[in-house]
C-alpha cells in the first residue's frame, strides 16, 4: 500500500445524508434502534468510501458518520464523563459539551470497530482518526480533576490505549486530531507535547495531528516538537499565508496541505488548487507533502464535498504530473509551461 | 455589598427541548418566520433570562445578551465603515464570533442597544446594566484595512461608541458597562487602551464600569485606578493572580470581583464564596464591592447557569451575615 508523491487524503468528517440526520434524531427519541441506526451508518460510510475511490483519492477516511461532534463522542464511549447540555458555539449552534464527573478511561476499544469496517470496504488504506488529548480536556467541563495538566495525561494514556489497539488492527496510518491545541500557547504548549509523546509512544503505524482554528504562527516552530510524522494544517482559509511562517525555520515533518477551504461553499478549481500546491512547493519538499482539505467537510453539502474532493484531486495529478514529467492515465491535462 | 453578572446568559433551556429561541431562528433562516416575529421570540427569552436573574436575587441585572450574535457582531453591524467577515475563534473558548473589518471611516449613525435597554428596563423590577463592548477589544479581534494604524483603528471605535455611550445615558442609564477582555492579553499596548478609554467616555456622566476577564491585570495596575471609570471588574478565576496584583496598591475604586467560574459546571460551595468575599473585603470595604461570576454565563448550560446565579446570591448573603456579625 505505498502512497504516490503528494498522496491525497482528508481531515476526517464528511456530511451525512439527510436520512442519517433524521435517523439520528429518531434514534435520540428512541424511535429507532441502535441496530437501524448502525446500518444506516453503515450504508453511509459505504458510499463515502466509493467517492474517495471514484474521486482518485490515495488515502482514505471513514467520513465520520457515526459520530455527532468529535469531543461528545469520545466521551460518551468513556468512563468518567457525563453530558452537561448544550452550549453554544455560534450563532444557533451548540453543542453537547461534556463534563469529567470522575476518573477518565476507556471501557472497550472506541473506534477499532468503525476502523475495521471501513478497511474491510477498500483496498486503498484508511485513517484511524481519533481526537487528542488535549483537545478532549480543553472542550469539556471539569469537574474532577483538580488541574488540567492530570486529567490531560490521564486522557493521552487512554488515547494511547486506542491508538495501539487501531495499530493493532491493521491501521498503518493514525491521526490525532489537536484542534484547540494552540488554545492557550504559553501556559499549556509543553503540556500539549508531553500529551502527545504519551499518545504515540511506542507506535510504529504513520502518526498525524491535525490543528486548526487559531494562532498557528504563535506555536511555530514549536509544533515541530509534537511526536508525530505529519501535521495537517488549513492553508487556504488564509490563502496560504501560513507559508510566510513557515519560511522562518524549516517545516522538518510532513505536513498536510489544507488546500480547499472547509468553511466556503465555492469548489476551488482545478487550477486555483494547483497553484496553492505550487507556492508551497517552493517552500517545502514534494516529498513531506500530502494533500488534504483545511478541515472535516461535515458542515459542507454533499456536492460541494464531492466537487473538492475531485478537484483537488485532479490539481494533485497536475502538480504531479509538472514534478515527475510524467502522464497518470493518459487524461491529466496537458502541462503548461 | 451587592450582587451583578458580567452579561450575558443562555438562550435556550436544557436538552432535550430546542427552545423556542432556536426553533425561532431555524424558522426565520427558512423563510417560515418574519423578522418581526423572531424579535418577538427574542424578546420573550429576554424576559425569561431577566426572571431567572430577579427570581436568584441578584441586585443588578442585564438582558442576558440575548439579541447578541457575538459581542463584536452586535455593534459592528451597525457603525458604519465595518464590515462582517468570517468565523474566530474568541479567545481561548471554543465559542466563535464574525471578524469585524475595518473597510471605510468608522462612524455611529444610530442607537446600537438603547432599545434593548429600555425593553429590559421596563420589564424588570430591578436595576439593568447596559453593556457594550469596548473599542480596543473589537480593534483587537477586528481587522484593520482603512487606518494607517492600530492606534488609529481603536481611537475611531472609541469615539464611534462614545456616541452609543451617550445614547444610553440619554435613555436613562444611571450605570453602564464597559467589557474589555482584550486588555489581559495585550497589557503593553495599555497606553492606546488608556487613550481610548478617555475618548469613549467624553462627557458620559453615568456610573461606569469598566469590566476585563480571562485574565488579570497584572502589568497594568494600579495605573488602572486613574482610568475615567468608577468600577473595575476582574476575574478572579482566570485571572487568579489578581488576588495579588491588587494586593501591591490600595483599590480605590469600586471592584466588581468575578468569583464563580462561569466556565465550568462545578458549582462552588456557599463557604468557598463566603471565604472570597471575606479575603476580599480585607482589602476592598463591603460598600465598594459587586460579587460576580467571573464571564458572561453563555459559556454554561442553561440549568448550571441558573444555579450558578442562585448560589452566587446565597454565598454572598451569608458572607454578609458574617461580616456584619463579626462588626456587631
Amino acid at each position: 500500500m505505498s502512497l504516490p508523491l503528494l498522496p491525497t487524503t482528508a481531515v476526517g468528517s464528511y456530511p451525512k445524508p439527510a436520512s442519517l440526520i433524521e435517523a439520528r434524531r429518531k434514534f435520540a427519541r428512541k424511535h429507532l434502534s441502535k441496530d437501524e441506526l448502525t446500518e444506516l451508518e453503515r450504508r453511509a460510510t459505504r458510499e463515502w468510501i466509493q467517492i474517495q475511490e471514484d474521486a482518485g483519492m490515495d488515502l482514505l477516511v471513514d467520513g465520520e458518520q457515526y459520530r455527532g461532534d468529535m469531543v461528545a463522542y469520545f466521551a460518551d464511549e468513556m468512563e468518567g464523563f457525563a453530558i452537561a447540555g448544550l452550549v453554544r458555539s455560534y450563532g444557533n449552534r451548540y453543542y453537547p459539551k461534556p463534563v469529567v464527573v470522575g476518573p477518565v478511561g476507556r471501557r472497550h476499544p472506541v473506534t477499532v470497530e468503525w476502523f475495521k469496517y471501513a478497511q474491510s470496504l477498500t483496498s486503498r488504506p484508511v485513517k484511524g482518526m481519533l481526537t487528542g488529548p488535549y483537545t478532549i480536556a480543553e472542550w469539556s467541563f471539569n469537574e474532577h480533576y483538580p488541574t488540567r495538566r492530570e486529567l490531560v495525561l490521564e486522557l493521552a494514556r487512554a488515547i494511547h490505549q486506542e491508538v495501539m489497539d487501531l495499530q493493532h488492527a491493521g491501521a498503518k496510518y493514525i491521526q490525532i486530531d489537536e484542534p484547540a491545541i494552540h488554545t492557550r500557547p504559553e501556559e499549556d504548549f509543553a503540556l500539549a507535547v508531553e500529551a502527545m509523546d504519551i499518545v504515540t509512544d511506542g507506535v510504529s503505524a504513520y502518526t498525524v495531528s491535525h490543528i486548526c482554528y487559531g494562532d498557528v504562527p504563535k506555536i511555530y516552530p514549536a509544533m515541530l516538537k509534537l511526536a508525530v510524522n505529519q501535521l495537517d494544517l488549513a492553508l487556504k482559509n488564509e490563502e496560504f499565508a501560513l507559508l510566510e511562517t513557515f519560511k522562518k525555520a524549516p517545516f522538518t515533518k510532513d505536513i498536510g496541505l489544507g488546500v480547499v477551504d472547509a468553511h466556503s461553499h465555492r469548489v476551488e478549481s482545478v487550477e486555483e488548487i494547483a497553484e496553492g500546491i505550487r507556492r508551497t512547493l517552493q517552500v517545502i519538499p514534494a516529498k513531506q507533502i500530502f494533500i488534504s482539505p483545511d478541515c472535516g467537510l461535515k458542515t459542507r453539502m454533499t456536492e460541494e464535498t464531492v466537487g473538492k474532493l475531485r478537484n483537488m484531486v485532479e490539481a494533485t495529478k497536475l502538480v504531479r504530473n509538472e514534478l515527475t514529467g510524467t502522464r497518470e492515465h493518459g487524461n491529466a491535462a496537458t502541462r503548461v509551461r | 455589598m451587592i450582587t451583578t453578572v458580567i452579561g450575558n446568559y443562555p438562550k435556550i433551556p436544557d436538552m432535550p427541548a430546542p427552545g423556542k429561541w432556536r426553533s425561532a431562528v431555524e424558522k426565520f433562516q427558512k423563510g417560515q418566520l418574519t423578522e418581526a416575529e423572531l424579535h418577538q421570540v427574542e424578546d420573550e427569552v429576554t424576559l425569561e433570562a431577566i426572571q431567572d436573574q430577579v427570581d436568584a436575587g441578584v441586585d443588578l441585572i442585564t438582558d442576558g445578551h440575548i439579541r447578541w450574535d457575538d459581542g463584536q457582531t452586535y455593534f459592528a453591524r451597525r457603525l458604519r465603515g465595518l464590515s462582517i467577515n468570517g468565523l474566530q475563534r474568541y479567545f481561548d473558548t471554543n465559542i466563535y464570533f464574525r471578524e469585524p473589518v475595518a473597510e471605510g471611516e468608522i462612524a455611529w449613525v444610530e442607537p446600537i442597544s438603547v432599545r434593548d435597554f429600555e425593553f429590559a428596563r421596563q420589564h424588570s423590577p430591578r436595576p439593568v446594566k447596559p453593556v457594550v463592548t469596548g473599542p480596543f477589544t473589537l480593534a483587537k479581534l477586528g481587522r484593520n484595512t482603512h487606518y494607517p494604524s492600530g492606534r488609529e483603528f481603536v481611537l475611531a471605535l472609541a469615539r464611534a461608541l462614545n456616541a452609543e455611550l451617550r445614547a444610553l445615558q440619554a435613555a436613562g442609564a444611571e450605570i453602564i458597562q464597559v467589557d474589555e477582555p482584550a486588555l489581559c492579553q495585550h497589557k503593553q499596548e495599555y497606553p492606546v487602551f488608556a487613550e481610548a478609554m478617555a475618548a469613549l467616555v467624553d462627557g458620559v456622566r453615568a456610573k461606569k464600569v469598566l469590566c476585563t476577564y480571562f485574565g488579570d491585570v497584572g502589568g497594568v495596575y494600579p495605573q488602572l485606578l486613574q482610568l475615567p471609570f468608577d468600577v473595575i471588574g476582574l476575574d478572579f478565576v482566570a485571572g487568579y493572580r489578581n488576588w495579588d496584583v491588587i494586593a501591591r496598591a490600595p483599590f480605590t475604586k469600586t471592584l466588581m470581583a468575578g468569583f464563580l467560574d462561569a466556565r465550568n459546571t462545578r458549582l462552588e460551595t456557599v463557604d468557598e464564596i463566603k471565604g472570597a468575599v471575606r479575603r476580599i473585603t480585607s482589602i476592598v470595604p463591603p460598600d465598594r464591592l459587586m460579587i460576580a461570576p467571573s464571564a458572561g454565563l453563555e459559556f454554561l448550560p442553561h440549568g448550571v447557569a441558573k444555579k450558578k446565579l442562585e448560589r452566587l446570591v446565597e454565598g454572598t448573603r451569608a458572607a454578609s451575615q458574617t461580616l456584619k456579625g463579626v462588626r456587631a
